[in-house]
């Protein structure tokens, strides 16, 4: 402190005033040389420069339009097959927002993207939220629920029915040797230690999935838990996404939680089979849930409709995996009256030739991401949802591959 | 800290100016800085307030009183949409007081040793190691706490205090690490760095005419540092525990990893919890619903509120201490 007040004080006529004029030119030569950077730059980000999406070429028979940018946000979950897609896709540059599937529910509801994308599908209250004129749904990929768990000494993959899992997170079975869990894991040494549930602590779509399950299974989860994207937990300690579940659980021994397979799969955390209507009990992989999707086969409302009641849960299929679900996409379904003008009919036809090229086209990054690609049917109705979307009350012709 | 400033502004502007037109420029620029720093403390109350104002309007007081954080149901049989901040005012206050009450004794143990007992060329390296500490980003305590220190308080801190403590009703409960207790001691592993720098900074600062004068009335080292030392210096350790209990309060990364998360008050020190900071962390972008959203923010302003009410307090009290010492840091 005393020191600044010594050198302020300093007599003038030192040094520090004779080397005025170099320290001057030297300050001249920094100002001129960033002001020419700054009109470089600037002149070259005006020029395009700086765009990475490449120019448009055609990918079909038809040309696709001349290259925008389309802006989405949403769901976690998706955010590494959305990089994968917008990296493979050319024709347009593509931000993604891996910013949860909440906020990107709001982002859509406020306009401020072109898509939000969301585990779960909108909900009543969400769906009366969004302005006019309304939005379509488009399930863009798939995803299962699956239990994890960490128990050290047990090396064979635990059995589970909903009851148990029901059970387990309504805290009326705590530890890990009950017996009822133990009738189901016949010649499985289960430790005798209290089992520390696990559960997400924020909204989340595979909590949608896991409670609507629970629900499904169990009268009482259902009459006092219910499911929802985020729901009263009666046990458990919360965890903060896909990622937070799957690193305490990880690091916690006697832990369960859930968590959605891609998770599961890339960190390498024991998963226990789930008991399908069929009796069996069935460990997840791409192709059962790919299959229960398949077999759930339901009735799809108009893209245009209420999805809140859409299940493929607990699919028919012998070996179908009954935690399965789908994960959607929100868009406009008039494009030009829900931006205005400034939109423009060339984003239009950018933003619906994307969606028609992922849920085509795209389907093919899902499996080696570990993503469930989706079936056929789901593919034929997103296609015509995805005509319907209008500009200004006019079709938007585009390439569907 | 530089209230005995030997040169007074006024002293400062006698000497010829080559021109007064740059000093105006200046007095501008760094009057901009300050006003900036003010505006954006009332922008920062007036955006909280409206974002809070639905939750407001619902609740009311009863905001301050409700003991329950239920997210929006869509099933009417389910109670849903209903707020309180109880559990989480909760959690934060004994998290940080708990800290705190690890962090004093250690850091004001610390900083004594570095300044009065420690070979004289420890001292610096030591010092320096310590305030690297204060450096650390946040995250990195959390995961070392996840994946370090919950499993040391599950299975060697947690049963024993159990069972020794038990009886005091504060350590009811499945010890399971992630919960209130490992919760503070993350913090106040984060809080130390911070105290024990600026005690020591304010403990160095005594003057050895100070302490020479009670060596020669042959008092111990420790009557030294009680009757001699701490007394002078009280007044800097308390603007560190301040800081401390600054970091404390608004600590969201580690705490969110090791506290479980769970949106009700704390049964006893033993299980899950949840501080205003983490509930924010954890639920902000994906709330249930805009009235839960609401609800986050008029948190979010209790906890500006609770930290502005302690540092103003812990203001109070430091100039009442150094009036009433009328002594000076340096």
């Amino acid at each position: 402190m005393s020191g600044t007040s010594g050198t302020s004080a300093s007599p003038p006529g030192d040094t520090i005033v004779r080397s005025k004029g170099t320290s001057r030119t030297a300050l001249y030569t920094v100002i001129a040389v960033v002001v020419v950077i700054v009109i470089i730059l600037g002149g070259g980000y005006a020029a395009g420069w700086f765009k990475t999406g490449s120019s448009s070429t055609g990918t079909g028979v038809c040309t696709s339009p001349a290259s925008a940018t389309i802006n989405g946000a949403g769901s976690t979950l998706v955010a590494p097959l959305m990089d994968a897609w917008a990296a493979t896709y050319t024709a347009s540059t593509v931000n993604y927002g891996s910013v949860g599937s909440g906020a990107g529910i709001q982002d859509i509801t406020q306009k401020t993207v072109d898509f939000g994308a969301s585990d779960a599908p909108l909900n009543p209250t969400q769906r009366a939220a969004i302005p006019s004129p309304g939005v379509v749904t488009i399930p863009e990929s798939a995803g299962a629920a699956v239990p994890v768990y960490n128990l050290p000494s047990v090396s064979a993959t635990l059995k589970f029915t909903g009851q148990i899992l029901a059970s387990i997170y309504l805290g009326t079975m705590t530890n890990w040797n009950n017996s009822i869990l133990q009738a189901v894991n016949p010649g499985v040494t289960l430790p005798n230690a209290a089992i520390l549930v696990v559960h997400r602590s924020d909204g989340s779509g595979t909590t949608f999935v896991w409670t609507s399950f629970l629900s499904a299974e169990n009268t009482t989860w259902k009459n006092t838990v219910g499911f929802a994207t985020s729901v009263s937990w009666p046990v458990g300690s919360g965890s903060k996404g896909n990622s937070g579940v799957t690193q305490t659980v990880k690091s916690t021994v006697d832990a369960i939680g859930y968590v959605d397979i891609n998770y599961a799969l890339t960190n390498g955390v024991a998963f226990g089979a789930v008991q399908n209507p069929a009796g069996n009990y069935v460990v997840a992989n791409i192709t059962n849930i790919a299959s229960a999707i398949k077999d759930a086969n339901p009735t799809l409302p108009a893209g245009t409709g209420d999805w809140y009641n859409v299940s493929v849960l607990n699919a028919p299929g012998a070996h179908d995996y009954p935690l399965a679900t789908l994960t959607y996409l929100f868009v406009y379904k008039d494009l030009g009256t829900a931006y205005g003008a400034s939109y423009g009919l060339t984003k239009a036809e950018n933003v619906v030739d994307f969606l028609s090229w992922i849920v085509t086209v795209g389907q093919n990054d899902s499996a080696g991401l570990y993503y469930i690609p989706l079936s056929q049917t789901v593919v034929h109705a997103d296609i015509v949802t995805i005509d319907s979307i209008t500009y200004n009350g006019a079709a938007i012709s585009v390439c569907i591959p | 800290m530089s209230d005995a400033n030997p040169f007074p502004p006024s002293s400062l502007r006698t000497p010829k100016r080559a021109s007064k037109w740059g000093d105006r420029v200046f007095i501008v620029l760094t009057g901009v800085g300050a006003a900036l720093v003010i505006l954006s403390l009332v922008a920062f109350v007036v955006v909280l307030y409206v974002g809070a104002e639905a939750s407001v309007k619902q609740f009311g007081l009863a905001f301050l009183t409700n003991r329950v954080w239920l997210p929006a149901s869509e099933n009417p049989n389910i109670p849903g949409n209903i707020h309180g901040v109880v559990p989480f005012a909760i959690g934060t206050l004994l998290t940080s007081a708990i800290a705190l009450l690890i962090a004093i004794p250690l850091s004001l143990g610390a900083a004594i040793f570095l300044t009065q007992q420690a070979p004289q060329r420890l001292r610096a390296p030591v010092g320096q190691l310590i305030e690297l500490l204060a450096a650390i980003p946040s995250i990195i305590y959390g995961f070392w706490g996840l994946i370090v220190l919950v499993p040391i308080m599950r299975y060697d801190i947690e049963p024993n205090l159990k069972s020794w403590l038990g009886w005091t009703g504060w350590f009811g409960g499945t010890p399971t690490g992630l919960d209130v207790l490992t919760a503070s001691v993350i913090l106040a592993v984060m809080v130390i760095p911070t105290i024990t720098a600026i005690s020591r900074d304010t403990i160095a600062a005594v003057p050895v005419s100070q302490k020479e004068a009670a060596l020669s009335l042959g008092a111990t080292d420790w009557e030294v540092t009680r009757r001699a030392v701490l007394p002078y210096a009280r007044a800097g350790v308390l603007a560190g525990i301040v800081l401390g209990l600054g970091r404390a309060l608004g600590e969201t990364m580690a705490v969110t990893l090791v506290i479980g998360n769970e949106n009700a008050s704390p049964t006893s020190l033993l299980s899950h919890g949840q501080t205003i900071a983490s509930l924010l962390a954890n639920q902000f972008a994906e709330s249930s619903g805009p009235l839960e959203t609401s609800a986050m923010i008029e948190a979010g302003l209790i906890l500006l509120v609770i930290t502005l009410v302690i540092n103003v307090g812990a203001r109070l009290v430091l100039s009442r201490l150094q009036t009433g010492r009328g002594v000076g840091q340096e």
